[in-house]
């Protein structure tokens, strides 16, 4: 029962800090009064579709005012536009939290329609095709680098990569984006400038997803290179720190193969406070993944988020900064499940 | 076993990253000290923001050192002003102010455009005459343009003074006059007809600096050209102001332009107290706030410590960067927002390590002995917790650098930067989002990028140098 209690106790803390987020963002937009812009914009457009409704049948344009004046009213007090902001909090949060936040400006889905959560949703895989398989690359590297360096504290392999863990501190993992565009792309004509297919799409199934291969080289190779880091420095440390336990030494003693002590005693020990630093890495891969794709045109919800500030689609804005704050806390609680299964001393 | 200040700077000395890093320093330190003492506050928003300042310079140029490393020399940018004439004439009444400009011409490609401007002309009876004529290395000579002061208006007494807010500027490249001009002349030296029309497609400062080959067809030559500009005028009180001859290049300076033609040698340079401003002040305040919290937090114990971590785990629990963006996008792009914002989700990363070290010292005896002799709380925290901690905060200080200048150039790079302070983010996103790195603009895109790493390797690698002085047990054994 314990392993149960656990869990719904992490779910109940992120979804309290989820709500919070909500309410945090709401209080900021209706304090700049940006939250009245935009229920302000969906009265506006209600009231317009409902003129041209109405225009066919009611002839006297005076009549059509005054019916669509009284029509405003009701609908702004259905909105809550006659309250001020902080009465209409749980409602606005409310509206947040189910993307109900009316249409984007100018941003459109691939179909064109501008409903907020259709673009979301349509671009949400491709963020996280390429953030999964960023991390799995990084992850399996990781592993394998971190726990052979460990085997050999003070090695070359083991220099080089604490070098490069301390520098890659200090490098703006965009910036070695756009260095690998301009060599293989524009120099080298190895790799495409960005986008997810070829313009137009290879039609056979298997030819595209080759093609999206190819185009995810890259963007792919960036988010490595800003999250290999991490994965094997943790790796070596974790892993340094238990090869010197004393039931690593009793295997040692017992006459163990090394190939077996280093999986059953030391990364199985090593495994649960590895997966933390990964949890405690997570919003790297986030800002990875917003930066990442606005280099590389990657059509998911990080390019989104840049095209959104360009173009000032507030609504898309907002939407996208809850969806990232919930893709962060479910990512979480995945991780999080994960440790528990990993590291049974949690379930008390 | 603590260390006096004296002990602390020998063992961080000893390191050669930590030499490294203070050079660093010390040069990111003197430009930054060269930008704030010789640009104007206001050099955002009224020179590097405003194209029209940038007019008269080669759009999307390399630098000119790339001529050394390329077979097909490139032409250089020549700005040459005059403030005093060359030569004067009188005839008469009549005094010609002769502006004379020579060019030693030996790049491989014509220049991209000509233009000159005239500041400030005053005239009391008739207006001036300007005219431009070129002696070009085969000792032919054209005249090239020439237009009359524009005329008193109604109502107006002498003297006359025009062109002063806002320089005449005229583009000789494009212009139909001198394209008919130009007609003439090859129709008059080589016999080659073409239209003024064609003469405008094909390029006026192309013509001008070549002879036709084949049909249609130009080589340039290469020499002593002398441009002369004269002004004609009718009074003795008639005054010239300045007179400036552009001859745009391919090549510029040490850094090459973007494509508005922004010299980014003075765009990079005022990077650096940008980037220090934003990554020290940053940090500094949040540094002395996490730690202040994890102190009382600490010490305190109790329903504060209670509301300072629940209040740290909501801010850890948040992902960084969507939040900036979502803050920096509805609050507006300002660098006291920016720095505000930085600091409120920076602090709880160090008062929850601060906070733990706190609880471990508050049991020690010296503390014990300070509250027995009836020291106030406030005094213990100040005087006998916080010198504890200090290296450590210290060291964290410089640790939090790096991150505060590349956010804040991720930031900028998004779109997001203080649009009246450009920093290397800021040269970056544009030169990205107007599509210099499909057109291969390497100049442009790389020096940023190695400034934000260098600044950022700076603080790396004194932290680096720090570590063995907080953390005894990295010191070596002597």
């Amino acid at each position: 029962m314990g392993l149960a209690r656990t869990l719904i106790f992490r779910a109940t803390t992120l979804a309290l800090v989820l709500i919070l987020v909500v309410f945090f963002m709401v209080i900021i937009l209706g304090a700049t009064g940006t939250s009245d812009k935009i229920l302000q914009a969906m009265v506006n457009e209600e009231v317009m579709m409902l003129r041209q409704a109405l225009a066919k049948t009611i002839k006297d344009p005076e009549e059509l005012n005054r019916v669509l004046a009284i029509r405003k009213q009701e609908l702004m007090e259905f909105y809550g536009l006659t309250k001020p902001w902080y009465i209409r909090l749980p409602d606005m949060a409310w509206r947040v939290i189910t993307l109900d936040l009316g249409k984007a400006r100018t941003l459109k889905t691939f179909a064109g329609g501008n409903k907020v959560s259709e673009i979301i949703m349509e671009r949400l895989p491709n963020t996280i095709i390429l953030v999964t398989s960023a991390t799995a690359i990084s992850a399996l590297v990781g592993l394998i680098v971190g726990v052979r360096i460990a085997t050999r504290v003070g090695g070359l392999l083991d220099r080089i990569s604490s070098y490069f863990s301390a520098v890659s501190y200090a490098i703006p993992t965009w910036w070695i984006g756009i260095i690998l565009i301009l060599v293989f792309s524009f120099f080298l004509r190895l790799f495409p400038f960005g986008g997810l297919y070829s313009t137009p799409p290879p039609t056979d199934p298997f030819l595209r997803f080759l093609d999206m291969l190819w185009h995810a080289v890259l963007p792919v190779t960036t988010l490595v290179i800003a999250l290999v880091g991490v994965w094997i420095y943790t790796t070596r440390t974790i892993v340094l720190n238990t090869a010197q336990e004393d039931f690593v030494n009793a295997a040692r003693a017992k006459g163990f193969p090394e190939e077996l002590i280093r999986r059953r005693y030391i990364i199985r020990v090593a495994a649960p406070p590895i997966i933390t630093n990964v949890i405690l890495g997570l919003a790297t891969s986030i800002s990875g993944a917003i930066l990442t794709e606005t280099v590389f045109s990657w059509p998911g919800i990080g390019r989104l988020f840049y095209d959104a500030v360009l173009v000032m689609d507030e609504v898309v804005v907002i939407a996208l900064t809850y969806i990232f704050t919930l893709v962060y806390v479910v990512a979480r609680f995945i991780l999080e499940v994960l440790y528990v299964i990993l590291d049974p001393r949690v379930r008390y | 076993m603590a260390m006096n200040l004296r002990e602390s700077l020998k063992e961080f000395w000893r390191l050669n990253v930590s030499k490294v890093g203070l050079i660093f320093l010390s040069m990111l330190i003197l430009a930054s000290i060269y930008v704030v003492a010789s640009y104007p506050l206001d050099f955002g928003v009224r020179y590097w923001n405003n194209p029209s300042y940038w007019a008269d310079y080669p759009k999307s140029a390399p630098p000119a050192w790339v001529n050394l490393i390329s077979s097909e020399k490139a032409p250089e940018h020549y700005v040459l002003t005059y403030t005093k004439p060359s030569n004067i004439t009188l005839t008469g009444t009549e005094r010609k102010l002769s502006y004379i400009f020579e060019i030693d011409f030996q790049a491989d490609r014509p220049p991209s455009f000509i233009s000159f401007t005239i500041l400030d002309i005053t005239y009391h009876e008739r207006p001036s005459t300007v005219k431009l004529s070129v002696l070009r290395p085969d000792m032919k000579n054209i005249e090239v343009y020439s237009f009359i002061v524009s005329g008193p208006y109604l109502g107006e007494e002498p003297p006359y003074r025009r062109y002063y807010d806002q320089p005449k500027r005229i583009s000789i490249t494009g212009d139909m006059l001198t394209a008919t001009a130009l007609s003439r002349f090859l129709y008059r030296e080589y016999n080659v007809t073409l239209r003024p029309s064609e003469v405008n497609s094909i390029g006026q400062h192309k013509i001008l600096f070549s002879i036709p080959v084949r049909d249609r067809e130009f080589k340039v030559l290469k020499g002593q050209y002398i441009f002369t500009i004269d002004v004609y005028t009718y009074n003795p009180n008639d005054e010239v102001g300045e007179v400036t001859l552009v001859i745009g290049g391919e090549v510029y300076g040490v850094m090459g332009t973007d494509s508005l033609g922004r010299d980014l040698f003075i765009g990079l340079l005022f990077g650096f107290p940008v980037a220090l401003f934003i990554g020290i002040v940053t940090s500094t305040i949040t540094t002395l706030l996490g730690a202040g919290l994890g102190i009382v937090g600490g010490y305190l114990g109790g329903r504060v410590d209670e509301v300072i971590q629940r209040i740290a785990d909501f801010i850890n629990n948040i992902p960084l960067l969507p939040f900036l963006i979502f803050l920096a996008f509805i609050l507006g792009q300002n660098i006291w927002i920016l720095v505000f914002l930085l600091v409120v989700f920076g602090w709880p990363t160090l008062t929850i390590i601060v906070r733990s070290m706190v609880l471990q010292l508050k049991s020690g005896q010296f503390i014990e002995a300070a509250i027995s002799i009836g020291a106030p709380r406030w005094w213990i925290m100040f005087k006998h917790i916080f010198p504890q901690v200090a290296p450590f905060i210290f060291a964290q200080l410089i640790f939090f650098t790096p991150t505060f200048i590349l956010l804040e150039a991720a930031l900028s790079f998004l779109g997001l930067g203080d649009p009246t302070l450009p920093t290397w983010g800021q040269i970056l996103e544009y030169g990205f989002r107007s599509g210099g790195i499909y057109v291969g603009l390497w100049w442009w895109i790389i020096p940023p990028g190695i400034l934000i790493i260098w600044t950022a390797i700076t603080f790396v690698l004194i932290a680096l140098g720090m570590e063995p002085v907080v953390n005894p047990r990295l010191r070596k054994i002597k």
